[in-house]
């Protein structure tokens, strides 16, 4: 990271056409017959004033999609708040700069303004709505009424690809990102005529994601059916499953038509139950109109029977096996970046019955959680079964911390786009991006993740190499790569495959590896100009603003298809507490994880770094491996960091992410990583503005010496995940999860 | 908080009482001397008028008390707020708000006031770590506010600097490389590796190279452990070996070690006045703390393991 930030497309134009006049002196590749599609940046998980957010939902619209005033501008945008209720107008504006016609600002009024004080007591719906009730709005009447006409408005008026989710909060677990896009944002809406005064009637909706938030969210207890307080009048909804107990469940409620499970013991089993129905049900009604991602899936620890806490790896396997076009990955890089505990993973963080237990894996690692984390842990005994499990990182964004929204500064949260990014193949072919394409793309698992902007390209490409005619050269398979990287797309060849996709080949067959990514020159978002301290231990000096990607590891393992719900090796608890994070910050083995939660053949086959990558311009780095021979069915994933292996508190020698307790401030005796760049500036609150080349006022302290924790922690460790190639060998295991 | 803010009017009452039974107490006694001055009427000394006089001083006491500025219920909508909201809406829009505008945001402020009294009168700042915690700091703000660097001199510094000649003395630095195997691999795997490394394989030929240079030792120790440390320190350079590091054996080279190099006063002295600073200042913050503590009662409690086993049974 050189010069200046710029994306050169001139350059850019030039290495493509280079890159056609190089596959145009070979054999002219088969076509595998996909619609063109680009790789554009989203998030899905974040909170405004409705839920328990610290915004309006124009002004996180803004912050997430806009390119001035905050410059990264994501490409897709859905805004996913709390299932439940809630209490506050969010479609209120905070102020005149974030006027439009129809949603004008209103003096006196913003997005903290109860609901009661805006539209009137009058128009809550449902149990405890009207006069007397207790002035909460339900979601599925937010939903439907007041933040669907806002989306569509925004997303009509600004021509940006948006819609609406919901982070549920889950019976018998804790949190999923999950949307139901059926109904919203319609093809007329391409030739619709915004309003020009106050008010806007929309064309689409978002019933669809309003009634599943009435039947499954297990923050909505209403009983009206979706409908007027003490009134049949409304959508009079029912959430039964075709081929379900439904009225024949002890937990169903006949006034509610859906089922309600009793708290106390078994509450967290009657629970999953529910939650089991409601994949069910979007997999019946909303087939490829719907996802349901658990979401920060190791923060609540492991399942608790008796409560409403974490997932265990048996349970994304069974929400998989009902809905496996609905339930297609999970959100294991959690958002949250800057908080005192990354991610708002910590020890002790769970209460189950009175006794306290860690999120999963205790804390996150490099950011991400351990499921995602640890080579051989659950992602991998999921990948390992060949099942269609995603990767996915979002900002849930919620505040700043000790600062206003309007800072650079960060003790909590990064907006969407600000630090980690979703960059998903949407096929919108000669299309713009619509929600329908953008919930292809993200169930493909075409998608990469990457924090801190440390790659904002990527193409990851495997070919079957035969002997004879059938051979194909590293150089070919590079160069198939490169023409991706550069258009921003994948490939589009027979005997190839990327992200999401399975390679089939006999045994025997070479597999040929090549990866182009592009770490990007200049400046990324990160307001400090000062060396990276983490970086600083080991004599290297970069500024925390202008990473560089020190390597890429290439990760393998074997599939051995399916396991059988019932069977020893299908469910089993990650190993809590001090059984997997010790009191000094180190970590059990994977010896201590059942053979359930992991995939012991998974490990790093190939690192790459500047002495095996080569430089192919326009900041795009190629590279590749030639697997020989290959008899089994396998998977090949892709992670990488700014920082190499062997950095004190941040990687081990085999390069892999440490604990972030050591940079939590909230483990303040286990901070370790001193902050000692002495500041000349300081950056000017509530502006969104200026950078400042000394650690800033807020990190923790201890004994008079800044640490690295909160956003400088974040900034300092910086991870891309993408999710796998998988190679089906004829004659071994199926992967079945993948078509 | 031991002392919450109520107390200062509750106490100021009490005394208010106490001054009022005092007057009354004198005013009885001096009605009682009947030899010197004129006898009062008698319904001047009905008890029961005594306790509607003493009722209304009460009364009015806390009437006055607690319809001050500092009232809970009373908020103040002042100069105060103007200049916090003209310098919010001036930092984000570059001008001066209207006067609507300033209405506006003056309501904005009240609404965001109102919810801030309720959620302290529901006690939801109770608990709240980060509420906690941004006590904490301006509490300490406040301490620091009070402490004043002591006077330094070379002398001073010099002896401080002997004394901390650990953290500024540049350690040995190693160059190396690792030629990486995929997933663990056994002792005699790694020799076999090393041998073909010294015979010409490629560093990359397995799991890929890693290149480390300039890593100071006590990193070393840390990521590999101290056997590792010591061996590759005494390793030859320029030829690869099999070495047991902390998490199994691993193929490495040593390319170069730069000697260790004591640290010198005069080049950073300037470094140095700003640490003794820091860790004196540090110092002097512990001790007002430790002073403050003075007058609390602390009590231990079970501890957290103890607890749980408590709750295990």
């Amino acid at each position: 990271m050189t010069s200046p930030f710029k994306q050169r497309p001139i350059a850019l134009a030039v290495v493509a056409v280079l890159g056609s006049a190089t596959l145009a002196t070979a054999p002219t590749p088969v076509s595998a017959g996909k619609v063109a599609g680009k790789y554009v940046a989203g998030d899905f998980h974040n909170h405004t004033t409705c839920s328990d957010g610290s915004i309006s939902m124009q002004k996180l619209v803004k912050k997430a999609t806009d390119t001035s005033d905050t410059p990264w501008g994501l490409d897709w945008f859905v805004q996913a708040g709390h299932g439940g209720s809630g209490s506050r107008n969010c479609t209120l504006v905070e102020d005149a700069s974030l006027s439009t016609p129809a949603y004008p600002f209103v003096a006196g009024q913003g997005p903290t303004t109860p609901w009661t004080n805006s539209i009137g007591a009058a128009n809550l719906k449902g149990l405890n709505g009207g006069v007397g009730g207790n002035g909460s709005m339900w979601r599925w009447q937010s939903l439907q009424e007041f933040q669907y006409p806002v989306m569509e408005y925004l997303a009509t008026l600004k021509n940006l690809p948006m819609y609406l989710g919901l982070e549920s909060v889950v019976a018998g677990h804790e949190h999923t990102s999950m949307a139901v896009i059926t109904g919203q944002m319609p093809a007329a809406l391409d030739n619709a005529v915004l309003p020009g005064s106050a008010g806007y009637t929309a064309l689409g909706n978002a019933t669809g994601l309003a009634q599943w938030s009435y039947c499954f969210d297990r923050g909505d207890t209403d009983t009206s059916r979706g409908n007027v307080t003490g009134s049949n009048a409304g959508n009079n909804w029912h959430c039964s499953v075709a081929g379900s107990l439904n009225a024949g469940d002890p937990s169903w409620s006949a006034r509610a038509q859906k089922l309600m499970p009793a708290g106390g013991a078994g509450s967290g089993d009657r629970g999953h139950l529910k939650t089991v129905e409601a994949v069910k049900w979007l997999a019946e009604n909303h087939a490829n109109a719907s996802y349901y991602l658990p979401a920060h899936a190791e923060r609540a620890g492991p399942f608790n029977s008796d409560g409403n806490n974490g997932f265990n790896v048996e349970h994304l396997r069974t929400f998989n096996n009902v809905g496996p076009k609905v339930a297609f990955g999970f959100e294991t890089q959690p958002g949250h970046g800057a908080s005192a505990n990354r991610g708002e993973y910590h020890p002790n963080r769970n209460n189950f019955g009175g006794v306290q237990v860690d999120s999963a894996g205790g804390t996150t690692y490099g950011g991400t959680g351990v499921y995602g984390a640890q080579v051989g842990g659950v992602w991998d005994a999921l990948l390992g079964e060949g099942r269609n499990f995603w990767f996915f990182a979002n900002s849930d964004w919620h505040n700043r911390g000790s600062f206003g929204p309007d800072d650079r500064r960060s003790t909590q949260d990064f907006y969407p786009g600000e630090y980690q990014r979703n960059y998903t193949l949407v096929r919108n072919g000669a299309d713009k991006l619509r929600p329908q394409s953008i919930v292809d793309g993200l169930r493909t698992g075409n998608n990469f993740s990457a924090s801190g902007q440390l790659i904002d390209r990527l193409a990851f490409v495997a070919c079957a190499s035969y002997p004879g005619p059938g051979a194909r050269s590293n150089a070919a398979v590079e160069a198939l790569a490169l023409a991706a990287a550069t258009h921003n797309t994948d490939i589009d060849v027979a005997g190839c495959a990327t992200m999401g996709e399975k390679l089939v080949l006999r045994p025997g067959a070479d597999v040929v590896v090549a990866i182009v990514v592009r770490d990007p020159s200049g400046a990324n978002y990160s307001p400090y100009t000062f060396d990276n301290p983490s970086l600083k231990q080991v004599g290297i000096s970069q500024p925390l603003n202008k990473p560089v990607l020190d390597h890429i590891d290439l990760v393998r393992g074997l599939v051995t298809g399916y396991k059988t719900p019932g069977a020893a090796d299908y469910a089993g608890e990650w190993p809590r507490n001090l059984n997997w994070l010790r009191a000094d910050g180190s970590t059990a083995t994977l010896a201590a994880v059942p053979a359930a939660a992991k995939n012991t053949s998974a490990a790093v086959l190939k690192t790459f770094n500047a002495a095996g990558w080569t430089a192919a311009g326009n900041d795009l780095l190629k590279m590749s491996v030639r697997i020989p021979a290959v008899t089994a069915s396998q998977y090949l994933r892709l992670r990488g960091s700014n920082l190499p292996a062997s950095v004190p508190f941040e990687t081990d020698a085999g390069g892999n992410p440490l604990a972030d307790i050591y940079t939590n401030a909230g483990s303040a005796s286990l901070l370790r990583i001193p902050c000692t760049a002495v500041p000349s500036s300081v950056i000017p609150p509530g502006t969104f503005t200026g950078t400042t080349d000394g650690c800033p006022a807020h990190l923790a302290v201890v004994a008079g010496q800044k640490y690295v924790s909160f956003d400088v922690a974040a900034w300092a460790d910086l991870w891309f995940y993408s999710n796998p190639v998988f190679v089906q060998v004829s004659g071994s295991a199926v992967v079945a999860g993948v078509r | 908080m031991s002392t919450p803010l109520p107390a200062a009017p509750a106490a100021t009452a009490v005394h208010a009482a106490a001054a009022a039974a005092a007057a009354a107490a004198a005013l009885a006694a001096s009605a009682g001397s009947a030899g010197r001055r004129p006898a009062w009427p008698a319904w001047l000394r009905e008890p029961l008028l005594h306790f509607v006089l003493l009722g209304g001083v009460l009364f009015g006491i806390d009437h006055f008390v607690l319809g001050r500025a500092d009232d809970p219920r009373t908020i103040v909508l002042g100069a105060e707020v103007d200049r916090e909201a003209r310098q919010v809406f001036k930092a984000a829009r570059a001008r001066e708000p209207s006067a609507g505008e300033l209405k506006a945001l003056r309501q904005v402020w009240l609404d965001n006031e109102v919810l801030y009294r309720e959620g302290l009168a529901l006690r939801v700042d109770q608990g709240d770590t980060a509420i906690r915690e941004r006590v904490i700091f301006k509490s300490l703000s406040i301490v620091e506010a009070n402490l004043r660097r002591p006077a330094v001199d070379d002398s001073l510094l010099r002896a401080w600097f002997e004394q901390q000649r650990a953290r500024y003395d540049e350690p040995a630095r190693f160059d190396f490389q690792e030629a990486a195997l995929a997933g663990e691999a056994s002792e005699a795997t790694v020799r076999a590796f090393a041998d073909a490394l010294n015979a010409g394989t490629p560093g990359d030929a397995k799991a890929g190279l890693r290149v480390f240079k300039g890593r100071p030792q006590a990193n070393l120790v840390q990521s590999y452990g101290a056997a590792f440390a010591a061996a590759l320190a005494a390793a030859p350079t320029g030829q690869w070996q099999a070495l047991a590091t902390r998490d199994g054996w691993r193929a490495m080279r040593l390319d170069a070690v730069s000697a260790a190099r004591p640290a010198r006063f005069e080049a950073l002295r300037g470094v140095l006045l700003q640490d003794w600073t820091d860790a004196t200042m540090a110092g002097l913050r512990t001790a007002a703390v430790r002073t403050l503590a003075q007058k609390y009662r602390v009590k231990t409690g079970p501890t957290a393991d103890a607890s749980a086993e408590v709750a295990a049974k």
